[in-house]
């Protein structure tokens, strides 16, 4: 109540009085402990007293485990009909998906985007599975649209269900919460190898993994959904005496249709991504084709791979995205439609062939190496004054990622976590200061500290890179519409395109190392970071830029007093989005010599090394959870008031 | 209300029983959803991530689908995961393995759910490997103890103050670390993280002339492109095996050579009938699978095309592979 | 501090209003001595030393808010009841308590002579569906459905048939004269046109008692005269008791019977309008009414004075004792000479030009009041 009613300046001075206060505390904290610990630990690298070494007790597990998965009631009858389930469904979706044909599965997406979303989204789902069929990849693209509707509907029905409990439980809120936001900051990759461990290489587990990481973003969007129902309209339905169901069906969830619908388009997004990192254990599909590519070094396939993942993603979120406006078509139009779709299937089934006939595609992949191939020639040794690519990649190595890991591997193990509590603490609350802290020392518990010191200065490094970049380009697309709308689908490609198709290519431009592994990870982030940046500059209330105008400020003064501090909370969500999506392509870029955890995940996956893999896997999660509680500020606060 | 609920919870109990057969399910025995889809027998191949296999997997492919109407199915693993894919019969057969004692006792000799499939009919061999052109400039870099006098010569960004030791994926078996130390070298060994990533190194270092040394194998069919002559490492000794395989870290010789074997998933080997038995006589030689795998990853020919091509130029190879 | 209020002897006449007489009989909502706190164990407060410290000592020392306070009245039928203060006074939490949607803390409610703090839920739930249905301030309308659907939801919770309630609903949105808007979306509305639909779906399930909270703040002026004036027409014609919540005085004296105005959770009077306006429990209440056009709502028999002599019982026109201050004015005015006050045959007093104006200056009749003027 009080903090609405101080000035901006006293609060600031409270702020810095508490900032302060924090401060000389964790000092006094540390000026106990740390010679204590100092003396008995010593100073260097997290010290060898005390770490644990799961190594054993996971490759026994490991070992158990195969040697028990067609014996052990646990998998007979519990984990078996998971994974038999999975199976059976996507077989099922993949025949019918099969007995429409070509022309069958093409109509019948293009009607139902008509349907939900509108012509523009009929038409860019026609086009899109036409150039699908045309890449010469209708089959793999069926059989990752397959695993993507089990997935996806088994990601939202865990996830509606998660967020419902949520939603209607202050208490299951409160302990979800916490475990959804961590859920949310952990790379794609960590989640790979408890699903390994206990179903093997397959469908299935690729299945469970994206299950596993698209459900959170549902059950959060609908615990916020359900949460956020206007109170007013709650009370009025409570006045007229409706029961705890008939409030549920009738106002709160169709209340939160905004937030349901956000919440299956993100999931879509997230289990799409997966589905492609997915192939590292199995899963079929486009992102097997990309992967098979890749290992070849065949850029042009993988692309030609890449590119109906891209599309699929534009039709999944055209069609999702547009169905937010209440529009609610009546029954029968789904009738029809679905005899539509069938017509046509049949139609196109007497015409010809169920699959993409073969005369009909464009063979990309040469053009496109060519293309490839010119470019590194050109960058690679580079242009006179700028250097190439190759002197960018020694440079950033030797000048940035080199030191920054010594220094992070040379600092006392003590002072890190210092470091590290000070900053959580300074900007968020003691709990997320206390969570940022056990992770840490969890890694170091763990024996990964000094291969967490090397992902975490490549981390760095790439995030600030990222934030410099995605600033600049933020506060141009922020300032001219023009630019905005060019960036627009460079960004969609960006943020959509498998980090596999370019992973490799950068190779060829940075060489084997850390730095291209940057480069794919700034690539990765930019979009989300300039996206936000430029939205939030751009939702700077008007008023206040007005007024800034009416006083005579220049740009440059209007960016900087104006639009930069009442965008912070955007700027600071930038930051943080930046770290979590650096992070997961750090790890990936294990494949390209990126070392530290991410080749152990990497080694530990393919050489059927669980207990090497877990324990990265682990580390990354710890890692992940460090950076994201460091880099989260507003949350505590922001529930506070709430 | 009450029995309403009661009556649903018990129809959803009875449905989810019906659904899951109510019984067991051995996920061991689940194999691939797109399998047998389009109505035709199904053969699932695991391909691994290096060209040679591909070959392999693309030659296989091509017959068993216009010679012996099979649909097939390949699917990228990695070696360790894709014996334990290969025991659940996830996949069917792995057509080049380069020796896994540890699995091959899990699998073949102790749950038997594996069968040996014979040899694939090349010899593998893993080494140390320069530049020709570096080689002929500097005859005495083949020789691993002169390898010190040149690490200056192929220091890189990653490898800091000492000579870089190129490795490719984590999933090759590799002593190269152990090597190292071992043999004393100042050499920092730099994990390429997939033999894509590797590949495209190599071809860039050549391109630029610049010397390098790297782990490697053959047949490859990189060798067509970047000549390459391999490092004399201690030679190979059984002791030195047999005190290896006690503690890896302790390893200071050169690798073997290895028959390259294959391997069929059990139930398959029994029942897969045609297609299992022209998997068992699958076999051909080191410049036959190069050919393949120069026309797939050097010319950038599909698979299946390379794998056409080749199967018309020699029909008197793979002729005998068919079943009678 | 009991406020039952003195009895409604008069009815004020209001010029917008048509005059009616004061509904009497058994109360339809009575309320005693009912406590709200809220906070941690919030039922250790009421009736306890803990209740008389100043808000910031009882929140520093418990964490409680009381925001209703041994408040008890009675609302009868037929009656518009309005409960006025500023905002915080605990005026909407009271309404709230009426039919539990807030939770009371301690104290008696009583619907016709029922105990709604005893009802369990499916007895509270009735009377929410039948008996008692609340107006809002921003309306709680739902947005994903059409007006029609909107006032029928109402119908629907309580399981009427689809046919039906669409064509009770449909009357109600004719009753409310929103004709021909039935396929709309609230969003589609306007505030005034919005409340009217909440106007609707809470006539639609015909209860015995409407609640209003502050339905008419967040209109327009001219919008807002518009829906008092219908709700004194639902409350004259229909004769159905209303308590209706307000912040403004105007607002409060035009549509009520009686008002009771709060204050920190307590009620600090309850009365008439003209008892509030003429007779001021306290300075606060009197800071309050100060501005209020007072010869629009005090009546003839505060403003006259005792008859001189016997001259004036014959001559001059005859007052009713409810005329206006305001209406005597125009009288006295047209005749030129005092004007008699007269109930039934009696001649109760007289009102002339210094009387009447007395009462436009606030100098008052009471004693008090003119001896401060005095002073």
């Amino acid at each position: 109540m009080s903090s609405t009613t101080m000035t901006a300046p006293a609060r600031a001075a409270v702020l810095r009085h508490r900032a302060v206060r924090k401060l000389l505390l964790l000092a006094a904290v540390a000026a106990v402990l740390v010679p204590l610990a100092d003396a008995r630990w010593g100073s260097g690298s997290w010290p060898h007293a005390l770490t644990v070494s799961l190594d054993g007790p996971l490759k026994s597990t490991s070992t158990w485990i195969i040697d028990n998965r067609d014996s052990h009631w646990l998998f007979l009858y519990f984990f078996g009909h998971i994974s038999g389930a999975i199976i059976t469904a996507i077989h099922a979706v993949y025949v019918v998906l099969l007995a429409l044909g070509w022309a069958g599965v093409t109509a019948g997406a293009a009607l139902l985007a008509w349907r939900a979303a509108g012509v523009r989204a009929a038409v860019t789902a026609l086009l899109s599975f036409a150039v699908c069929g045309a890449l010469g990849m209708w089959v793999p693209t069926m059989r990752t649209l397959a695993l993507m509707i089990v997935a996806v509907a088994a990601s939202v029905a865990v996830g509606a269900l998660l967020g419902l409990a949520a939603g209607l439980s202050d208490r299951v809120f409160r302990g979800l919460r916490p475990v959804l936001d961590t859920m949310q900051a952990l790379p794609a990759f960590a989640y790979l190898l408890p699903v390994v461990l206990v179903f093997g290489i397959g469908v299935a587990p690729a299945v469970l993994a994206t299950v596993v990481y698209a459900a959170p973003p549902m059950a959060r969007l609908t615990a916020l959904g359900l949460r956020g129902t206007d109170p007013g309209v709650l009370e009025a339905v409570d006045s007229l005496g409706a029961t705890a169901r008939q409030r549920l069906l009738t106002a709160r969830l169709p209340l939160a249709r905004r937030e349901l619908l956000l919440g299956v388009n993100q999931t879509i997004m997230m289990a799409l991504s997966m589905a492609v990192i997915a192939s590292v254990i199995g899963a079929d599909g486009l992102g097997d084709r990309v992967y098979q590519a890749l290992s070849t070094v065949d850029v042009g396939s993988a692309l030609a791979a890449g590119i109906p993942i891209v599309l699929l993603a534009i039709v999944f979120d055209r069609t999702t995205a547009g169905t937010r406006q209440g529009r609610t078509p009546p029954r029968s139009a789904w009738a029809v439609l679905a005899a539509a779709t069938a017509v046509v299937a049949v139609a196109g089934r007497l015409l010809g062939s169920q699959s993409w006939p073969d005369g009909w595609t464009v063979a990309i992949a040469a053009p496109v190496n060519t293309a490839k191939d010119w470019m590194v020639d050109h960058l690679y040794s580079g242009l006179p004054g700028i250097g190439g690519t190759a002197d960018w990649a020694a440079h950033y190595t030797g000048w940035v990622l080199d030191p920054l890991r010594s220094g992070l591997q040379g600092l006392p193990w003590w002072a890190a976590l210092l470091i590290v509590a000070a900053l959580a603490w300074l900007i968020g609350t003691w709990r997320t200061a206390l969570t940022a802290v056990l992770s840490l020392a969890l890694i170091g518990v763990l024996g990964r500290w000094d291969a967490s010191m090397d992902t975490l200065s490549q981390v760095l490094a790439a995030v600030a890179v990222t934030l410099v970049l995605g600033f600049a380009v933020a506060v141009a697309a922020a300032r001219s519409p023009r630019v905005e709308r060019l960036l627009r689908p460079v960004l969609d490609v960006c943020q959509t395109m498998p980090q596999f198709v370019y992973l490799i290519p950068v190779v060829a431009l940075f060489g084997v190392g850390r730095a291209p592994g940057a480069a794919a990870a700034i690539v990765y982030a930019l979009p989300a970071v300039v996206r936000i940046v430029s939205q939030g500059l751009r939702q700077v209330n008007p008023g206040a830029l007005e007024s800034a105008r009416s006083l005579g400020a220049t740009g440059g003064q209007q960016l900087r007093q104006v639009q930069f501090p009442l965008a912070r909370p955007e700027l600071l969500l930038a930051v943080n989005q930046a770290v979590v999506l650096v992070l997961s392509v750090v790890i990936i870029a294990g494949l390209v010599g990126g070392g530290a955890l991410g080749y152990d995940v990497v080694f530990g996956l393919a050489q059927g090394d669980l207990a090497t893999g877990l324990v990265a896997g682990v580390a990354i999660a710890c890692l992940g959870l460090m950076l994201d509680r460091v880099t989260q500020p507003t949350k505590g606060v922001r529930d506070g008031n709430a | 209300m009450a029995t309403r609920k009661i009556v649903t919870a018990v129809a959803a109990l009875g449905l989810l029983a019906t659904a899951t057969g109510c019984g067991a399910a051995d996920m061991t025995k689940q194999g691939s959803p797109y399998a047998n889809a389009a109505g035709a027998k199904t053969v699932t191949l695991s391909v691994q991530s290096w060209v040679g296999a591909r070959a392999n997997a693309a030659v296989a492919q091509y017959l068993l689908e216009h010679e012996l109407g099979y649909r097939v199915d390949t699917v990228q693993v990695d070696e360790v995961p894709a014996w334990d894919a290969l025991s659940q019969g996830r996949v069917d057969a792995i057509l080049e393995d380069w020796g896994h004692p540890d699995q091959e006792k899990r699998y073949v000799d102790d749950k038997r759910t594996v069968a040996p499939g014979g040899d694939l009919g090349v010899t593998g061999h893993i080494g140390w490997w320069v530049p020709k052109y570096f080689a002929d400039a500097h005859p005495d870099v083949l020789d691993w103890h002169n390898l010190d006098k040149y690490a200056s010569q192929l220091r890189t960004a990653e490898s800091g103050g000492k000579g870089q030791l190129l490795d490719g994926s984590p999933s090759y078996v590799t002593n190269d670390k152990a090597l190292v130390k071992n043999l004393n070298l100042n050499y920092q060994v730099v994990f390429a993280g997939s033999e894509a990533a590797q590949i495209t190194q190599i071809k860039q270092f050549a391109k630029e002339k610049r010397p390098f040394l790297t782990y490697w194998y053959e047949p490859q069919w990189l060798f067509n492109e970047v000549p390459m002559v391999e490092v004399k490492l201690p030679e190979y000794t059984d002791a030195c095996a047999a005190k290896g395989a006690k503690d890896p870290s302790t390893i200071d010789c050169a690798y073997p050579t290895s028959q390259l074997k294959k391997f069929l998933n059990t139930n398959f080997a029994k029942k897969g009938g045609k297609a299992a038995d022209f998997l068992r006589k699958f076999h051909w030689t080191k410049a036959d699978q190069n050919e393949v795998a120069q026309m797939i990853a050097e010319d950038k020919l599909p698979a299946d095309e390379a794998a056409k091509r080749w199967v018309q130029r020699h029909p008197d190879v793979w002729r005998g592979w068919l079943p009678r | 501090m009991a406020t039952d209020g003195p009895q409604p002897t008069d009815r004020v006449s209001d010029g917008a209003l048509a005059a009616a007489d004061a509904p009497s009989g058994p109360p339809v909502f009575a309320v005693r001595n009912l406590w709200k706190v809220f906070g941690p164990k919030a039922t250790r407060i009421p009736g306890t030393e803990l209740a008389e410290l100043s808000p910031e000592a009882l929140r520093e020392q418990t964490g409680c808010t009381v925001a209703v306070r041994d408040v008890s009245f009675d609302v009868r039928p037929g009656e518009c009841f309005v409960v006025m203060g500023l905002s915080g006074s605990g005026k909407s939490t009271l309404v709230r308590c009426l039919t539990r949607l807030i939770e009371p803390t301690s104290g008696a409610i009583a619907i016709d002579g029922e105990d709604v703090r005893g009802m369990d839920k499916s007895a509270l739930r009735n009377l929410r569906r039948h008996r008692a249905a609340m107006v809002f301030q921003h309306f709680g309308l739902l947005p994903h459905r059409t007006v029609l659907d909107n006032v029928a939801y109402g119908l629907e919770i309580q399981g009427v048939g689809k046919a039906e309630r669409r064509a009770r609903a449909a009357e109600m949105v004719e009753k409310v004269g929103l004709a021909g808007m039935e396929g709309r979306r609230p969003s589609q509305l306007s505030g005034g046109q919005q409340q009217r639909v909440g106007l609707a779906r809470a006539l639609a399930a015909d209860p015995e008692v409407l609640l209003f909270d502050e339905p008419f703040s967040a209109l327009d002026p001219l919008i807002r005269r518009d829906m008092q004036e219908e709700v004194v027409r639902l409350n004259r014609e229909e004769g159905r008791t209303m308590v209706f919540i307000t912040h403004d005085l105007s607002e409060a004296l035009r549509v009520g019977h009686r008002i009771a105005l709060m204050r920190g959770g307590r009620v600090v009077q309850c009365g008439t309008p003209e008892e509030i306006v003429g007779s001021p429990a306290d300075d606060y209440v009197r800071d309050f009414v100060r501005d209020v056009p007072r010869e629009q709502v005090l009546s003839v028999r505060r403003a006259m004075r005792p008859l001189g002599d016997a001259h004036e019982a014959e001559s001059g026109p005859a007052l009713h004792p409810a005329t206006t201050v305001a209406e005597a004015i125009e009288t006295v005015a047209r005749t030129g000479g005092p004007a008699r006050v007269v109930e039934g045959e009696r001649c109760l007093g007289v009102v002339d030009f210094k009387s009447l104006l007395r009462v436009v200056a606030g100098l008052g009749t009471g004693g008090r009041t003119e001896e401060k003027a005095a002073a």
